[in-house]
């Protein structure tokens, strides 16, 4: 008598406080394509997924973006949200697929900002020669890939032709490097930089824009193959469905995006050519390419 | 003595002054080694809490540095310099920077101005000394910049090796403001508790010193009474306290009671004394007066008996001048007038001599030795009359007292501006009784004598500010002695 009444109540407390969230949670990789200094914000977020797909979401973050791709490599991730480059590149065998791609300011594109402090003379990046340079990571488009094609196309590497650069592995960082005048000019997600523009404009007012790139494939939000059909569907169903929903409408209003989308791979075409021509600029990196596994 | 003029001062005011002194001197010492101390314990604790930061930064430096990433070692730059340690103090630190082995910046707090990769610049030379110090240091150290105030600070310097490999230096200032705030701070609250402690301790002073000194004051001023001879007139001292003082206060009033007493007896003792004279005076002036008077008396009713009697005329007429004379000298010597214009006659010291033959006459034959040493001579010039009066009175005194076969000695001198007169005589001595009123006007043991005589040398010594001296034994003489100033001679 004693026992059902325990176990009555177990399952009472299990349904009440557990909801339909049961189950192992579902790890979600986030690279400093968001702004991942919110962790409240994430965290409500996590929790409106969750109520969603009816298991628990949780947020996994790291420092960099190749951490990131590791863990979906080995299985450590189900879903994350990375850069379009990583996206492009061969993986042998392939292991990511796209789950959906945000639309901001009406269209899933974004730039690359070459950017220097507000009180630098400089105006084009030829200026920056012989100076200090921030990129975000090294596996970012817009933080590194872009500005180093950039150089590729004048026969310059980042090393010839600065003075010195380091890598932030953080966008919001690249523009605080800028802005304290650690490096003379920074290259970021131009996501990032309008986003901060908002929420902390004291950082973004203090560095100025020089350079902008043409339209890239917004980083994109990527599933690992292999993971449980009926959860990425309805992972993906629950992002396209905040645009609908009035609680996710203010998640994406908190993360300034207009949706998520479903969109063709062929979105990171110019990525993939941009990564490719680098590529062959550079000899060494070439035949390091062709070496690799995927 | 530079503190001489100390001794002029009040005995209060020193007081009050040595005790705020010590209470001062006291007061600033302590203060002085709190305050020195206190910057030494705010100075360690500081140069602990700078090696701290410069460590925190120190630990994962030398990975980075190796890693080359310049944004890590920025941060931890940045992290390290908002950190707020605990402690009495905010530590602020004023710059830090992390310099490759060659002086190169590989991370600064302040990176305008300080680009990353270039060799840092030190402007003046205590920034370069500071930075070839921080550059050749082989262990942590922290060095101390010469600025004060809010240009104070402190370095920590550690250098960074990776097995045994120097990759570079953190370097980690901070202001010692808020040290030298700190120390002016207790060395302010010294001053003002030292002021506060000089106020308290002078009024303490002038207190206690006013109690102590009020009695010695009041006793000053009682004594400088009696010196003006005001024994009446003596205010009591208080007697406040059971202290030497005290007792000191006490004696005082006994004494000025007891002086006061005497000197109310002495008044009355010359009050009757002179009504003593005065009585004399009248008796010896009545019985002076009275003698002749008596005769001439006589005399006048025996010529209006008989006043065809010429030889009664003849008779009685000399003996009528006499007794009439007699009785003007004895109205003349009792109103010796010194400044009556005949008496101010100047003649040189030879005129004693005039009086040796009237000496002479006067012994008349008897058996008396007259000794004469007149050292006067015509250098000094005296009042002739005066000076003839007093030597002459005093030989005959002399003469009067001494028996057959005695000897009476003048001599005189010019001594260093004064005259000198000595009358000597080996005669039988002045009775002890009597030499309180030796020179009383009519006291006389004489039965002829009119008691003037002394009386009148006692005068003219005093009116020409001289000094009379007797010197007496019984059975061995009398010395009169005169001195008489030429000064006052010759004016």
């Amino acid at each position: 008598m004693l026992r059902i009444l325990i176990a009555a109540l177990a399952l009472v407390c299990m349904l009440g406080s557990a909801r339909a969230e049961i189950g192992p949670p579902i790890r979600f990789g986030l690279t400093s394509v968001v702004v991942q200094e919110n962790l409240r914000f994430l965290d409500r977020w996590a929790e409106h997924l969750s109520a969603k797909i009816g298991r628990p979401v949780e947020f996994v973050r790291r420092r960099s973006y190749r951490e990131i791709t590791d863990l979906l490599e080995s299985g450590g991730l189900e879903f994350a949200w990375i850069c379009g480059y990583p996206f492009i590149q061969k993986r042998d065998p392939e292991f990511l697929t796209l789950l959906a791609v945000p639309v901001y300011r009406g269209e899933p594109l974004y730039h690359s900002f070459i950017i220097v402090h507000r009180d630098s003379p400089h105006s084009k990046l030829e200026d920056l020669r012989g100076g200090v340079f921030s990129f975000s990571d090294p596996e970012s488009n817009s933080g590194f890939l872009y500005p180093q094609s950039v150089l590729a196309a004048q026969g310059e590497t980042p090393e010839s032709f600065f003075r010195q650069t380091f890598f932030t592995f953080n966008h919001a960082e690249t523009i605080e490097a800028v802005a304290e005048q650690v490096a003379d000019g920074g290259a970021v997600d131009s996501y990032i930089w309008e986003y901060l523009r908002t929420y902390r404009p004291e950082l973004t007012e203090k560095t100025r824009v020089i350079m902008r790139s043409p339209k890239f494939g917004f980083p994109p939000l990527v599933s690992r193959l292999g993971v449980d059909a009926s959860i990425v569907s309805r992972m993906k169903t629950a992002l396209a469905e905040m645009e609908s929903d009035p609680e996710g409408q203010k998640f994406l209003d908190g993360l300034k995006l207009d949706r998520f989308g479903d969109f063709s791979p062929s979105l990171f075409d110019n990525i993939r050519r941009m990564a490719d021509e680098t590529r062959q600029s550079l000899p060494w990196l070439a035949s390091k390419t062709k070496n690799k596994k995927y | 003595m530079k503190l001489s003029f100390l001794r002029s001062w009040g005995l209060s005011f020193k007081f009050a002054l040595a005790i705020t002194t010590i209470v001062a001197g006291v007061a600033f010492t302590i203060g002085a080694v709190i305050v020195v101390q206190d910057r030494q314990r705010f100075n360690q604790d500081l140069e602990e809490r700078v090696l701290l930061l410069a460590r925190s930064v120190a630990v994962t430096a030398p990975e980075a540095i190796l890693r080359n990433d310049s944004w890590f070692l920025y941060q931890s730059l940045k992290k390290m310099a908002g950190q707020e340690p605990g402690g009495l103090q905010h530590t602020r630190v004023i710059t830090a920077m992390i310099l490759s082995p060659e002086g190169h910046v590989l991370a600064h707090l302040k990176p305008k101005g300080h680009p990353l990769g270039l060799r840092l610049k030190a402007p003046d030379g205590e920034e370069a000394a500071l930075l070839e110090a921080a550059k050749s240091a082989h262990s942590a150290k922290v060095q101390e910049g010469s600025g004060v105030g809010a240009k104070g600070f402190l370095e920590a310097v550690i250098p960074l090796f990776s097995d045994e490999k120097f990759l570079g230096v953190v370097r980690v200032r901070v202001s010692t403001y808020e040290v030298y705030l700190q120390v002016q701070r207790s060395a302010l609250l010294v001053i003002g508790l030292t002021l506060g402690l000089v106020i308290l301790g002078s009024l303490l002073g002038a207190l206690i010193s006013r109690r102590m000194v009020k009695p010695l004051t009041a006793m000053t001023s009682g004594l400088q009474a009696v010196r003006r001879g005001e024994l009446t007139n003596i205010a009591p001292v208080p007697v406040q306290d059971n202290d030497e003082l005290g007792e000191l206060a006490a004696a005082f009033n006994k004494m000025a009671v007891e002086l006061a007493e005497k000197k109310m007896l002495e008044e009355q003792m010359a009050v009757s004394e002179k009504l003593v004279a005065l009585g004399r005076i009248t008796a010896g002036v009545a019985h002076e007066v009275n003698n002749p008077l008596a005769g001439l008396l006589n005399c006048i009713d025996t010529l209006k008996k008989h006043p065809d009697d010429k030889e009664l005329m003849e008779r009685y007429l000399p003996l009528l001048d006499n007794g009439l004379h007699r009785i003007k000298d004895i109205v003349k010597s009792l109103l010796v007038e010194l400044r009556v214009e005949d008496t101010r006659e100047m003649s040189d010291g030879s005129c004693l001599d005039d009086l040796r033959e009237i000496v002479e006459a006067e012994i008349n034959g008897r058996n008396i030795q007259l000794v004469w040493d007149n050292h006067l001579d015509d250098q000094v010039q005296v009042y002739k009359g005066q000076i003839q009066q007093i030597v002459l009175n005093l030989l005959k005194n002399a003469l009067e007292v001494l028996p057959d076969g005695g000897t009476v000695t003048f001599k005189s001198s010019n001594n260093r501006g004064s005259v000198m007169l000595e009358v000597d005589d080996d005669g039988p001595g002045i009775p002890t009784e009597h030499r309180n009123h030796l020179f009383d006007p009519f006291f006389t043991t004489k039965p002829n004598g009119t008691g003037l005589g002394l009386w009148i040398v006692y005068r003219l010594v005093e009116s020409m500010r001289g000094v009379i001296e007797v010197e007496s034994r019984p059975g061995h003489g009398t010395q009169f002695l005169v001195t008489l100033p030429t000064t006052n001679l010759g004016a």
